[in-house]
């Protein structure tokens, strides 16, 4: 056992699995010799080599390229985007090949790859460092995308998604990377992926979220239960395919929803949440649905980053609202 | 003087030793002026005076560790920290407010943290940190099939277990209630909740027996829409307001209560003078209901339930332009004639002004129609769900009767009543009409 | 076979490390008051730049990319552009920006995360400070094109970092300003090291100067340490295409001095002797000679220089540090120039929680947006 931040997990995932399965290599920029810029590959270079911890020239559109290139030849590549905000080059290769290769191939081609990066905002980046992008990928058929929420999870899912035959999106909360330490064990064992993560349970409302707004979301139980509210709060996790019977069952046992997440209302992922749960469980919910979400703007700067970022007021606000219904 | 605390050295850490000072005590030093160095990791960090100052005190000798926004050093004298109305000064430190991490129980802010071992490396920004363990237990999905990943370790799960984990059901339906919880439309909530009525008396007519509208205004006597119907003629007038609600509310009535009526007559001979009619009536009803409760009771035909109401609230019918209206006068048996009938006037003026609201329709226990005022003397009045009886009082008459052996003439008010016999006996009937008639044939 | 087509890369430098100049140099090099003129704004963008530093390092400014030992290879380039040419930076050519009349306010702004340093006050057509490694030679491209159709005497100037090179729209901007002989300048500022990945790491090539070859146009390598050679090869490269000549890929040869920005740590992958010797060849040391040699500058100037920078960049940063925090209106106003209805629902909402981070708004009747 070891008591270790988020990035650590990372890090110690990648190790473990490296050690265990030689077809698993590592590319991106800055991932080798300084280890990632957040140091999410320390070592690594020095422990496995340059061959399978690859610097690559600095072009996004050609890691996710290369990656796929390399996984249909029975590597298992793990790929960096340095952060989401620098996704849009690789955009063509992840929409136009990474997602279809073995649906247009029927099976004969496929990509069991990786494309990890840094996800969302909160940590006084520069411009362009702060995204949250995870609706235009969950729009993909044929990728997953995962947002872990705990170094635990992290840990296990990272190697769930290494494992997969199929490509993973792993989206890294950047400002959950060190905030607190879990024990983990380090002996491999992979998390299961497409489902939530009850963190909660509870009996007046089902809080859904992900990623660093896990945080804010368990506060705002907290402060709920002071006032004699009972929230469930499940972790999405797996951000596509979502695992909607767990929602259900949650949203038909406490009868309200509330959907929290970083990223803009419009289109976001927190919408797709919602019509499912109109479309199956209306006749169970006591109130209308409600999202809590970044506004439809573009996230701002630092200086306006938490008046951005939705806190534990709005969230309270939110659930409050709901039982007043 | 002015204390300068540790800023933020934009490497995440929350706390940094001093490797060195560069200055002492009593130097005047210039902004910008290297002041000490200090470790965060293995890269030694040059720290410049923040202004132009005289040293005071320093707050730590080399090998001290220092917490982030611990004092530093202090200078004599105040010195300006930050510009009147910049905050640029606090954007970065103080502005990061890294989330309280989530402990079992635990609101606290970070604990400043050792200094990591290796470089809490970050190319930008400022990743916040803290030495908050994070102990909690998830459960993978769904009550049945999720297994606890506890304690922060991950679970006994293997990688991808597509189990019980159904992925995207595309046409399943939700799951039963198996909690006993109530399913309704929202439309139905929501109409229940304004008209004041428990949804859990309702049974539930939609698909898997969800409670749909139609039960709540069958249940509350509402207006609703039409159900289709081949028209017999054509040309007419669509039926709007009033008018439509009460050809619902009296197709609804024929389709479930079981009318039955008996008649009588009060004989009013003994009534002293001036006596108000309607309240004389109303008294009498309550009267009666207080002999005869079952009488003064709401009946559901689809639960097969009865509920006797505590509070006599009769629902007295208006006749206005528009139609027939239903005032309630609440607590009938509980009320002075006068009150009741001030009350009785609010409402015949309310209903003439199209003013009555919602609440004055609310929660009739008992009806009474009071054709007589017009004309009529016998009638079969119609009960209306979910009350259970209906009094009709008719014309008022001088009639010819035989008192003993002798031609007496009286006035006498013909009364018809008609209950619901799905639940009210004949017997409960009768001995509520005597009631009535005992109490409006006294004299006052 | 025979050889269808030969390339050479010519190298250009008129003064050398120790400050010498060669023969053949340009009229600019005995221009002493254009001389002085790029020594001080070279001097007053190290000044400003340690500055910034300083502020991030007391807590004052976010983040920031530190342009030192860039400082030829920037003012010399802005120094050859006319004040209606349109300019297309990366992160760090502050030296270029401050050449065009870019406050230094502004730059503090941007960096301390207030979107209104972008907002500049002159120079208003040059584009922002580009993050997304490479795009703006897409933009460069396009204002070029805008231009030539206009049929105006204008041109644009793009620079690029080594690292960029290596992005797919890197070629596509010269490959499309050469098919169409645009009128755009293309500055490559090797400083070796992208992040922890060094130059020969990112390509084969021997020089990034010859990626021209490959888009047809003329690449062109010369010391970016050498001010005057700088500034005379890219108003040679501006005067070609101003007359229809077409573009030009420059590149210009230096060193990143510093960290990538304050929170990278270039002590965990660099040669601290290759940074030393790096020294011996920066900007300014080799200008001051010369200009001392010519005997147009001493010890005293450079004394009344630095105190005169020193002035004017306090008063930058007390511009700076006295800007008002931005109200979060700034967040949705400058989207459309027609804000839809929604946007302005949310407005309202973040009005209501505005500074209100991580701490309870109370029991309060406003809700969600959209509900």
């Amino acid at each position: 056992m070891a008591k270790v931040t988020m990035i650590e997990a990372i890090n110690r995932a990648h190790a473990w699995e490296m050690a265990h399965d030689s077809t698993v290599v590592v590319l991106g920029e800055d991932v080798g010799l300084n280890g990632g810029v957040f140091r999410a590959t320390a070592g690594l270079q020095e422990q496995f080599g340059k061959d399978r911890v690859q610097d690559t020239p600095l072009a996004e559109g050609m890691i996710a390229g290369m990656a796929i290139g390399m996984a249909t030849q029975g590597l298992r590549p793990v790929a960096e985007i340095q952060f989401m905000g620098f996704i849009y080059p690789a955009l063509d290769q992840i929409g136009n090949h990474m997602a279809r290769m073995r649906n247009r191939t029927r099976g004969r081609l496929t990509c069991p790859l990786v494309l990890r990066m840094p996800h969302g905002g909160g940590i006084h980046a520069p411009e362009h460092h702060s995204e949250s992008l995870e609706a235009l990928l969950a729009h993909h058929a044929g990728l997953r995308v995962v947002c872990p929420s705990s170094p635990a999870r992290a840990y296990g899912l990272l190697l769930a998604a290494i494992r997969d035959p199929d490509p993973v999106i792993f989206l890294e909360p950047a400002r959950l990377y060190r905030l607190v330490k879990q024990e983990i064990n380090d002996d491999g064992q992979a998390l299961p992926l497409d489902v939530c993560y009850r963190l909660r349970e509870g009996s007046d409302v089902t809080l859904v979220t992900w990623g660093a707004m896990v945080t804010e979301t368990l506060r705002a139980a907290d402060k709920l239960e002071s006032e004699g509210v009972s929230c469930e709060v499940l972790d999405l996790a797996t951000l596509s395919p979502i695992d909607h019977d767990t929602i259900l069952e949650s949203v038909v046992k406490t009868g309200r929803l509330v959907v929290v997440h970083e990223a803009p209302r419009n289109c976001g992922i927190g919408a797709e949440i919602a019509a499912t749960v109109a479309e199956r469980a209306l006749y169970d919910l006591h109130a209308p649905i409600k999202r809590v979400t970044g506004y439809d703007t573009i996230i701002p700067l630092s200086r306006l980053e938490h008046d951005y970022i939705p806190n534990t007021a709005r969230i309270t606000d939110a659930v409050r609202a709901t039982l007043a219904e | 003087m002015t204390i300068f605390n540790l800023p933020d050295l934009g490497e995440g850490l929350a706390e940094a030793e001093i490797v060195r000072w560069h200055v002492n005590v009593g130097d005047r030093i210039a902004v910008d002026q290297p002041m000490l160095a200090v470790e965060t990791a293995k890269a030694v960090v040059e720290v410049p005076a923040p202004f132009s100052g005289v040293v005071k005190a320093l707050h730590g000798q080399p090998g001290d560790v220092i917490a982030t926004g611990a004092p530093l050093i202090e200078f004599e004298g105040m010195l300006p920290t930050a510009r009147p109305g910049g905050t640029a000064a606090a954007s970065t430190a103080q502005a990061i407010a890294p989330t309280a991490p989530r402990t079992a129980n635990s609101h606290g802010t970070s604990a400043p943290s050792r200094a990591s071992a290796a470089d809490a490396g970050t190319v930008v920004g400022n990743v916040p940190t803290s030495e908050e363990e994070l102990i909690e237990t998830a459960y993978a999905g769904r009550h049945a099939a999720g297994t606890p990943a506890a304690h922060g370790r991950h679970g006994a799960n293997s990688a991808n277990q597509p189990g019980a984990t159904n992925l995207n059901a595309v046409n399943g339906a939700a799951p039963h209630s198996a909690n006993g919880r109530l399913r309704a439309a929202p439309a139905a909530r929501a109409l229940a909740k304004k008209l004041s009525i428990d949804l859990t008396r309702l049974a539930g007519t939609g698909r898997g027996g969800v409670i749909v509208v139609d039960d709540v205004i069958a249940h509350a006597n509402i207006a609703r829409s039409p159900s289709e119907q081949t028209p017999a003629f054509t040309g007419g007038e669509k039926l709007r307001g009033l008018r439509r609600a009460m050809a619902q509310s009296m197709a609804l009535a024929r389709d479930n209560v079981t009318n039955c009526s008996i008649y009588d007559d009060a004989d009013l001979h003994h009534w002293r003078e001036g006596q108000d009619f309607t309240t004389r009536l109303l008294r009498a009803i309550a009267a009666g209901c207080q002999a005869e409760p079952a009488l003064n009771a709401w009946f559901d035909g689809a639960t097969q339930s009865r509920r006797l109401l505590p509070h006599v609230h009769i629902g007295m019918a208006v006749d206005t332009s528009e139609g027939l209206i239903v005032p309630v006068i609440r607590n009938v048996d509980s009320r002075s004639p006068t009150e009741l009938r001030q009350e009785i006037d609010r409402l015949k003026h309310a209903a003439r002004d199209r003013t009555v609201t919602p609440d004055d329709l609310r929660h009739v226990s008992i009806m009474l129609s009071n054709f007589g005022m017009i004309a009529g003397r016998y009638a079969t009045p119609v009960v209306v769900p979910p009350t259970v009886a209906i009094l009709g009082s008719g014309r008022l008459s001088r009639d010819v009767i035989a008192v003993e052996d002798r031609i007496e003439a009286h006035l006498r008010m013909p009364l018809s009543l008609t209950f619901d016999h799905r639940c009210v006996t004949g017997g409960e009937a009768a001995r509520f009409l005597a009631a009535v008639l005992r109490d409006l044939e006294k004299d006052t | 076979m025979k050889t269808v087509a030969e390339f050479e890369i010519k190298y250009c430098q008129f003064l050398d490390a120790e400050g010498n100049l060669s023969a053949g140099a340009p009229a600019l090099a005995a221009d002493t008051g254009e001389l002085l003129k790029m020594y001080r704004f070279m001097t007053l963008v190290r000044t400003f730049d340690a500055k910034a530093i300083n502020l991030q390092r007391t807590g004052k400014l976010g983040t920031y990319a530190s342009c030192l030992g860039h400082e030829a290879a920037h003012v010399g380039v802005a120094a050859a552009m006319q004040p209606d040419d349109v300019l297309a930076p990366v992160y760090r050519e502050f030296g270029s920006q401050i050449w065009r009349g870019v406050k230094m306010s502004s730059i503090l702004l941007y960096w301390g995360g207030d979107e209104r340093g972008s907002d500049f006050t002159a120079a208003r057509q040059d584009f922002a400070w580009c993050v997304p490694i490479a795009s703006q030679m897409l933009h460069g491209a396009g204002v070029a094109m805008a231009m030539k159709i206009k049929g105006e005497k204008r041109c644009s100037v793009t620079y690029i970092g080594d690292g960029g090179t290596s992005e797919g729209a890197f070629y596509e901007g010269i490959n499309v300003a050469g098919a169409r002989a645009l009128p755009a300048v293309f500055v490559i500022v090797n400083n070796r090291w992208a992040i922890s990945v060094p130059i020969e790491s990112q390509t084969a090539t021997k020089t990034l100067a010859q990626k021209a070859i490959a888009a047809g146009i003329p690449g062109i390598q010369v010391d970016g340490n050498d001010v005057i050679a700088v500034r005379h090869t890219v108003a040679e490269a501006l005067a070609r295409a101003r007359d229809g000549g077409g573009p030009t890929l420059i590149e210009a040869l230096t060193y990143r001095l510093s960290d990538h920005t304050t929170a990278d740590d270039a002590s965990r992958y660099r040669d601290p002797d290759e940074v030393k010797e790096a020294w011996t060849k920066e900007p300014l040391l080799r200008l001051r000679s010369y200009l001392t040699r010519l005997r147009v500058w001493d010890n005293a100037s450079e004394e009344a220089l630095k105190a005169e920078c020193a002035r004017e960049v306090e008063a930058a940063v007390d511009e700076y540090l006295s800007a008002p925090k931005p109200s979060t209106d700034e967040m949705f106003d400058h989207l459309f120039a027609r804000p839809p209805q929604s946007l302005l629902q949310q407005r309202e909402l973040a009005r209501h929680y505005a500074g209100n981070h991580n701490t309870e708004a109370g029991n309060r009747d406003t809700t969600e947006v959209g509900h």
